[in-house]
């Protein structure tokens, strides 16, 4: 634990750092690229309001901006798990040169997707206002349903980031499974309306993104309570998960540069 | 005085042949995969002296490079220890991982800090590596419009300008020009004098290395087989790879 605590302190400076050096490289590489971070998940809002809103008559009140919260939090969790499974094998130069704690990769990565998703939240808030819905304390939730959030993607990262290593098709096998996960977390439709209730059930104890969105839902559109419950065991089992990889990562990771 | 500035015992070194899986095969095997090993480094021990210039020689595929990146902390050890007395180490080799699309002024930055620098100290110490580098206006472009040497030149302005305590130098000598040569070789004679550094360097050129160290390890096939003045050792490695 403390060297967790002592890696992260001594590589703070250079997360920060090369977070913003990856921004800005994804700016300089045409000056308009920072707009795709808002146009990307605005098309996909059109598409699937479009689709589901008008062919299948979903009938949630702000639709857009329902889809567009799922959407966000979507991206982030999506893009950090697909990276962490070749963070290593990306970052080879690195890795094979000097010492870096290897999850320090992941939480970079991170810090990278959480500043896209910091954008596509304040398209959130700019179309809350737009659709006149009512401002509540609920707000409140939104920082801790990302920390939550965070501490979650990073709990499954690191694991995948252990077997990405040895696994050569890892991310073929992630990304149907990714794909699974998308459907069940319920980005453009409603989980709990459109599916009978013993499903549902088993969709949100099962997987940790559907009550993160749900939540995020009822507390800055609806004005409902969050799943809290639910958010405590999984914030729980994700710090021991977390840990656990940490602990898996260095005990293996000085093994890593003689695979890649 | 002469305290030891890296105490290596009993080192060995293996490469797994890994041989890596994908689930067709199921995970579950991965713990029952037979690890055909390969020892690149076998049962080393030596140390080095503070502010002693060491070289290492040997033929290709000797181990002196699994050597070096095991004493920079890249690689396990699967046998012995490595004791640094927590001196701060740079690995300095060949191409060092930039970030490409980055300009060189930004990986000097993410170098210095992954080596543990702080943002003021490298701050302080940038005109200096530009200047040694003699990249000018190109220190601002990104570094995969850098040719190979211009690409080398910067690594070792970096790792150079920026001192650690102990310095391992894997073949840089053959980088850049000529005059560049010549430079990180007056750059490296200077860190030599000043006696609190020390430098592990692997090289191929022995001359440099006859002039530059004070001892010399050599290696054959992950074992030492001597280690000495480097006038001795390297005429006999000399007969050696003659005959």
């Amino acid at each position: 634990m403390k060297r967790i605590y002592r890696d992260i302190k001594k590589y703070w400076n250079y997360l920060i750092f090369s977070a913003k050096a990856d921004l800005k490289t994804e700016v300089s590489n045409s000056y308009l690229n920072w707009l795709w971070w808002v146009i990307e998940p605005l098309c996909f809002m059109f598409i699937y309001a479009f689709i589901f809103g008008f062919i299948f008559n979903a009938s949630e009140q702000y639709f857009a901006i329902f889809i567009f919260i799922g959407i966000s939090m979507w991206n982030f969790f999506n893009k950090t798990i697909t990276y962490s499974i070749k963070s290593v094998k990306t970052n080879k130069a690195i890795v094979t040169k000097v010492y870096i704690p290897k999850y320090i990769l992941i939480i970079k990565k991170m810090l990278v997707n959480a500043f896209k998703m910091m954008i596509s939240f304040v398209i959130v808030f700019i179309m809350m206002i737009f659709y006149n819905v009512p401002l509540t304390w609920g707000i409140l939730w939104f920082p801790v349903i990302i920390l939550a959030l965070f501490i979650f993607t990073f709990a499954v990262a690191v694991h995948l980031l252990h077997f990405g290593v040895f696994i050569e098709d890892l991310e073929n096998v992630m990304r149907i499974v990714l794909r699974l996960i998308f459907y069940m977390s319920g980005i453009f439709y409603n989980l709990e309306t459109r599916l009978p209730a013993e499903y549902s059930k088993i969709l949100f104890n099962g997987n940790p993104m559907a009550v993160f969105l749900n939540s995020m839902r009822k507390a800055l559109i609806y004005q409902q309570q969050t799943d809290w419950q639910l958010m405590i065991i999984i914030t729980f089992i994700s710090i021991l998960l977390g840990i656990w990889g940490i602990k898996r990562i260095y005990k293996y990771e000085n093994g890593y540069a003689k695979v890649i | 005085m002469s305290e030891n500035a890296i105490d290596i015992k009993n080192l060995t070194v293996k490469y797994r042949n890994f041989k890596k899986y994908s689930i067709k095969k199921s995970l579950f095997r991965l713990k029952r995969v037979k690890f055909e090993d390969l020892l690149a480094v076998e049962d080393v021990s030596f140390e080095v002296i503070k502010g002693e210039i060491l070289g290492i020689i040997g033929k290709n595929g000797s181990g002196k490079s699994t050597l070096l990146r095991t004493i920079a902390g890249i690689f396990s050890a699967d046998e012995g220890t490595i004791d640094l007395h927590n001196q701060s180490i740079s690995l300095l080799s060949i191409g060092v991982g930039f970030q490409k699309e980055l300009t060189g002024r930004d990986n000097i930055y993410l170098s210095g800090m992954l080596l543990g620098f702080s943002e003021e100290f490298i701050k302080s110490k940038e005109e200096q590596i530009i200047g040694f580098s003699e990249l000018g206006k190109f220190i601002d472009k990104p570094v995969k419009t850098y040719s190979s040497g211009m690409y080398s030149k910067l690594a070792f302005s970096i790792t150079a300008i920026l001192e650690t305590e102990i310095m391992l130098i894997d073949e840089v000598f053959s980088v850049g020009d000529q005059r560049f040569k010549r430079k990180s070789y007056e750059k490296m004679k200077n860190l030599i004098s000043k006696h609190d550094k020390t430098v592990v360097i692997v090289s191929h050129s022995l001359n440099t290395l006859e002039e530059l160290c004070d001892r010399i390890v050599w290696m054959h096939e992950g074992k030492i087989i001597k280690i000495g003045e480097p006038k001795d050792i390297i005429s006999e490695y000399r007969e050696f790879m003659s005959s």
